[in-house]
């Protein structure tokens, strides 16, 4: 059997509801792209106690893949890319809730840029301020960070743009990409994975944008325990790249 | 070090409908065996289909000694057994393998956690988890004794049984019933099947109504698992009652129904202690299932080893 067109992988630590409103935005988005019946919608209950309930996640229209152990991010997007093969794949976080014509834009811009190798999604907060419009890098210990992040939406121009990396909180890959780079590193713990991933795609040769048409809504941080997981990404993450990234200014 | 083999071995009878998902979650094991009791659906086909060696059974009235049998044939150091019912995570291979490398050396045999699925829902509270069912062994090292649902046997000894912390360890997926109407439908063909004694004399339905207290006493725990908790807690307590019925009404002759007299002694029967001591235990009805609480709890205050 062929793969699919699209593989959209959803880790989720309990957080039921959100999750199902996730689902459902995401559904209508690619549901408007023309994609539903060429995309399969993995939820990886990454040892959720109870675990997700099944019936309920298939009602949703998604697939399931439980995990017990309970694995660090990259493992989980891995695992499920493995089960689910596919043309792309979009990385989505569970309290990311897509606008209609998010998923279209993104795979329109693939179709348009074949050079063009990552897509990430223009993010607000629920208060309209900006979470996500692509990721920069500072001098120093500063690192990567993103661009304008809680200043007013308005001040960020509508234009796709190219980054050197983007949040994985939204972010659709070619497959091909991601057979090539092997998928996330799991020696992240949780956090940074995905900016790792961005510039070893650069080094490959790709090139990354944000897609900024639409404003997608991210609560951010809702997976308990994950903040206590930041701090040794990060000194990993600096430990392999700081000098090796572009500052940005 | 070599990775050690693993034999899964699966039970069927008619088990078309769960098999699929109990076969899938298998697939890495190095050899998958399935012992058939005579199905008629196609849970043959579907065993071959995955790859399976089917062996072919008689019906028995319990599966015990036959698993006996055929754990023994098995041509891994490891065996994993599943009910047709049951499946494992989408990292299993991963755990159960880590799990053998980690404890291995120390302990012959492994009590999995189970997850015991009402619908949709896992049912937790009221000692439902972890549910520690003996399941990953050395090769010869548990045997299950031919009665009904009695604990299998590690063969030497309990001391080299290890509980796997329900954090660490592979769990077991049992969906138990596909809803409610299945629990009832169940309980009431359990109940009208069972053999009750024959005498009148020895009829007390007053114990009928202690255990529908008992049960829902101990299994309604609508803090974990809400409404369905206390529906559950409902519906085996019901069970009790129509037990006492059906057994009043097989009875030749039929001996007073004493129903109003019941309920205030089938009240004193079960008293509020011993439904303190039971919930805070985690653990049920039966005094094996209290044993072994109590056993575990005195382990875990023993220095720990491995």
């Amino acid at each position: 059997m062929s793969p699919k067109l699209l593989t959209v992988i959803i880790p989720s630590l309990g957080m039921l509801p959100m999750l199902e409103q996730c689902l459902d935005a995401l559904g209508r988005s690619l549901e408007a792209a023309g994609v539903r019946e060429q995309s399969t919608v993995a939820v990886v209950d990454n040892a959720s106690h109870p675990p997700l309930p099944p019936k309920r996640i298939a009602a949703a229209g998604a697939e399931l893949l439980r995990l017990d152990g309970h694995h660090c991010f990259a493992r989980a997007n891995n695992l499920a890319a493995r089960r689910w093969p596919a043309k792309h794949y979009l990385m989505q976080n569970n309290d990311v809730l897509v606008q209609p014509e998010t998923i279209g834009e993104m795979l329109g811009l693939l179709g348009r840029m074949p050079q063009v190798g990552i897509c990430g999604a223009r993010m607000v907060f629920p208060d309209g301020s900006l979470q996500h419009a692509g990721v920069v890098f500072g001098p120093g210990k500063k690192g990567p960070y993103h661009l304008l992040r809680t200043k007013p939406s308005h001040l960020m121009p509508r234009i796709d743009r190219e980054f050197q990396a983007v949040t994985g909180g939204c972010m659709l890959i070619r497959g091909e990409l991601w057979q090539e780079l092997g998928g996330l590193d799991e020696d992240y713990p949780f956090g940074l994975e995905d900016i790792d991933f961005c510039l070893r795609a650069r080094q490959s040769g790709q090139r990354i944008f944000c897609c900024q048409g639409s404003e997608s809504l991210h609560f951010e941080a809702m997976t308990p325990g994950r903040a206590k997981l930041d701090s040794p990404s990060r000194a990993l993450f600096m430990s392999r790249w700081q000098g090796r990234y572009t500052i940005d200014g | 070090m070599p990775k050690p083999k693993i034999t899964g071995v699966v039970h069927t009878r008619d088990s078309a409908a769960t098999l699929e998902a109990a076969l899938a979650s298998l697939a890495w094991v190095d050899e998958l065996m399935v012992v058939d009791m005579q199905s008629s659906d196609d849970s043959v086909a579907i065993a071959q289909r995955h790859g399976a060696v089917v062996h072919q059974v008689e019906i028995a009235p319990r599966i015990d000694g036959v698993r006996n049998r055929f754990t023994a044939q098995a041509s891994g150091d490891w065996v994993l057994v599943l009910d047709s019912d049951e499946y494992l995570s989408g990292d299993a291979p991963d755990l159960v393998q880590s799990l053998i490398a980690d404890k291995g050396g120390s302990y012959d045999a492994f009590a999995l956690p189970r997850y015991n699925y009402l619908g949709d829902q896992v049912m937790v509270g009221g000692g439902r988890h972890p549910d520690y069912q003996i399941r990953l062994f050395k090769k010869g090292m548990v045997l299950w004794p031919d009665a009904h649902h009695t604990l299998p046997l590690v063969t030497s000894g309990p001391g080299h049984l290890w509980e796997v912390p329900p954090s660490r360890g592979p769990h077991i997926h049992h969906r138990n019933y596909r809803d409610l109407r299945q629990l009832i439908t169940r309980q009431l063909d359990y109940a009208l099947t069972d053999l009750y004694p024959s005498d009148p004399a020895s009829f007390d339905f007053a114990a009928y109504l202690a255990r529908a207290h008992q049960q829902m006493a101990l299994r309604s725990d609508p803090e974990t698992d809400g409404d369905l908790s206390q529906a559950m807690a409902l519906v085996m307590a019901w069970d009790a009652v129509m037990r006492g019925l059906i057994h009043w009404d097989s009875l030749e002759p039929r001996p007073p129904l004493n129903m109003l007299d019941g309920f205030p002694r089938a009240a004193a029967q079960m008293p509020r202690w011993e439904i303190r001591l039971r919930r805070y235990l985690g653990r049920h009805l039966a005094l094996k299932h209290l044993l072994r609480a109590v056993r575990a709890r005195l382990r875990a205050l023993l220095p720990k080893r491995g």
